[in-house]
């Protein structure tokens, strides 16, 4: 009678992080509904201490595998695996939220609705809780069950700000094309369960070596479950929500999306895809994955598709919020490369590129939000002549933007080279000069900013733009990673080579 | 041979089939006789009132929402009521997280003030005493759709 009971309290040791975030999420509703309408201010430093926290149970979980939530009649797998791998990415996902608690505080759209601030703290640290679990989870239902968490909370924060037209707007099209993807994904979930009669991956796994299955039902459920996969982090197919809900978002929830929701995807993906499918793994650290679907082919044709189309779709945009939403269509292609190597070392370079891409995108996304709070808009022919207005925020875009090009001595390159150092070792020569060329491609869009920043004449005389101490300290938080780990990247290619271990592979 | 999922195919094969069968017989069968009264739309024996597309206000949604979960909490309570106390302390730990958790959405909504009904104000009719009995004349009353 007490075993069930005692599972989930045994499991209790490998969700510390999970529990803090969720107690935290209990407290900040509660002392939002303790202070009323006033004193909002203290509630992003709860949110800041609550990450803090729950950034220290993940450090401390480091070097533990183990699953959680043990399912002892299907082979002791359980729901949750608890590796290196996932921390990696929780850590990826606190370190975003931090930074994005710290956008919200100097937010100009997110100020305008002090009165919902306590919504939108909560809101976040469900997001968090949701995709914390996605980065873990080891069953369809808990993959299904989190991915939902994550999409409602960036429903409701994708629209935080009512009187905002293109608020509504994003949050609208962001509900219907997130709706119909899940949908789509639950179905694959039902015919895969309905094949396997088990949702547990690695149980799926035992019985795909075993080898007794039907493969046209089996490839068809892939494929559909891909879309919710590819949802999340953008690929191509799946990818049209992606620009206008980044347009029409607040700046400092469009730059939560690009990373943390699109890590937690990526992180996912890789785990179903290793999990599920893999046969062994060889001794130079390749991947013999079982023959029943060609995921290589498939994902290098997705990957080319996503790339190409971001950067192509990228050249034509005129506001800067647009422009980056496909510039992170791009990136997610050249991401997807890294898996199709099926390899640790591709692992281990889209785990460096996480690292990296957060603090340049982050770091472009502020520069954007901070010059949007003094023009009130992104369009790049207000930027015009910029750098004479405010040039350490113009010098920081241009590093940003430059990085995301990935041209030395700045960390993009370093992301970038690991990425086509893992391609060309494949021997997956053609793919790599492709990425390479679609490189050469978004050098013209984000040149094209520096541009108009610094070497056009304003049409009207502004006046400069100064910003506070404190946003000049977290502009700077961002800006001295791209330049340190660009030239000095042992520490993060040595930490990410020690997190490629998922749970018994 | 037909396997699980040709079965369920022959199944669904069977619901599309029955429903168009029989639409289609009874469309064979039928007497067609249409009068303006029977295209009316049904509204208990009375003719209908405007359109069909009456805005709802959206407190019956957040009403129906706090409705619904408590609906279910009662769900997942009866079985926690029943074997709680064969699990000790932790069986009623677990079931009070659940209640606390719950009494904190509740206090949400109490506090925001989503269970305060914005009730409408009826105008009474007013006699004006100046005016003759011959052509006293009662305001109609405002009746406010919520």
């Amino acid at each position: 009678m007490e075993a069930p009971l005692k599972y989930i309290f045994d499991s209790i040791q490998y969700l510390k992080p999970e529990v803090a975030v969720s107690i935290f999420l209990a407290i900040l509703v509660t002392v939002d509904l303790v202070l009323g309408k006033k004193n909002k201010q203290v509630l992003p430093y709860i949110a800041l201490a609550g990450l803090v926290i729950t950034g220290y149970f993940v450090t401390q979980q480091f070097g533990t595998s183990a699953f959680a939530s043990v399912q002892h009649n299907i082979g002791n797998f359980g729901l949750i695996a608890v590796d290196s791998f996932g921390n990696y990415f929780k850590l990826i996902i606190i370190l975003s939220s931090i930074f994005i608690v710290l956008f919200s505080i100097s937010s100009i759209e997110i100020k305008q609705v002090f009165d919902r601030h306590g919504e939108y703290y909560s809101l976040i640290f469900g997001m968090m809780l949701g995709m914390m679990l996605m980065v873990s989870s080891a069953d369809l239902i808990l993959i299904y069950l989190s991915i939902e968490l994550v999409s409602l909370s960036s429903y409701v924060l994708a629209g935080f700000t009512k009187q905002s037209l293109r608020n509504s707007e994003a949050s609208l099209k962001y509900i219907i094309y997130g709706g119909t993807a899940s949908g789509i994904m639950l179905f694959g979930i039902s015919i895969l369960y309905g094949i396997m009669g088990t949702t547990n991956l690695y149980a799926i796994n035992t019985i795909l070596q075993n080898g007794a299955f039907q493969p046209l039902a089996l490839i068809i459920s892939c494929i559909l479950i891909f879309t919710g996969f590819g949802f999340k982090i953008s690929a191509a197919p799946f990818h049209f929500w992606t620009p206008d809900v980044y347009e029409g978002a607040p700046i400092a929830i469009t730059a939560y999306l690009s990373i943390a929701s699109k890590a937690a995807g990526f992180a996912l993906l890789i785990r179903f895809i290793k999990v599920t499918f893999i046969q062994t793994i060889g001794e130079d650290g390749y991947w013999q994955l079982l023959g029943v679907i060609d995921w290589k082919s498939f994902l290098i044709m997705i990957s080319i598709l996503t790339m190409t189309l971001g950067n192509f779709s990228a050249l034509w945009q005129d506001n800067l919020k647009r422009m980056l939403a496909y510039s992170s269509i791009a990136h997610a292609g050249y991401m997807l490369l890294g898996l199709a190597v099926f390899s640790d070392q591709g692992v281990m370079a889209i785990l460096i590129y996480f690292l990296i891409y957060l603090f340049m995108n982050l770091g472009a996304f502020f520069v954007v939000m901070l010059i949007a709070n003094k023009i009130g808009s992104e369009e790049i022919d207000e930027y015009d002549g910029i750098a004479y207005k405010t040039p350490l925020l113009a010098v920081s875009l241009a590093v940003f933007l430059i990085s995301l090009t990935g041209l030395p001595p700045t960390a993009g390159f370093i992301a970038k080279l690991y990425l086509f150092i893992a391609l060309v070792d494949a021997k997956m020569i053609a793919v790599a000069i492709i990425a390479l060329l679609n490189t050469v491609v978004s050098l013209y869009y984000y040149i094209r900013v520096l541009k108009h920043m610094f070497l056009t004449k304003p049409k009207v005389e502004g006046e400069r733009i100064t910003i506070g101490i404190a946003d000049t300290v977290v502009l700077l938080a961002m800006l001295i990673p791209i330049f340190l780990f660009g030239l000095y990247f042992t520490p993060i290619v040595n930490f990410a080579k020690n997190s490629i271990a998922l749970l018994g592979f | 041979m037909l396997t699980e999922f040709g079965k369920i195919f022959v199944f669904i094969l069977i619901a599309i089939l029955f429903v168009v069968v029989a639409l289609i017989a009874a469309k064979i069968i039928r007497p067609a006789r249409p009068t303006h009264e029977k295209l009316l739309t049904y509204e208990c024996g009375e003719n209908p009132e405007g359109s069909p597309w009456v805005k709802f206000n959206i407190r019956f949604y957040v009403v129906a929402l706090i409705f619904l979960i408590f609906d279910v909490e009662v769900v997942l309570l009866i079985p926690w009521a029943l074997v709680y106390q064969d699990y000790g302390f932790t069986g009623f730990a677990v079931g009070a997280i659940f209640l606390l958790l719950l009494g904190l959405g509740m206090a949400y909504e109490w506090r925001k003030g989503d269970l305060e009904w914005d009730r409408p104000h009826p105008i009474p009719p007013v006699l004006k005493k100046s005016e003759t009995d011959s052509n006293l004349k009662i305001p109609k009353e405002e009746i406010e759709v919520v």
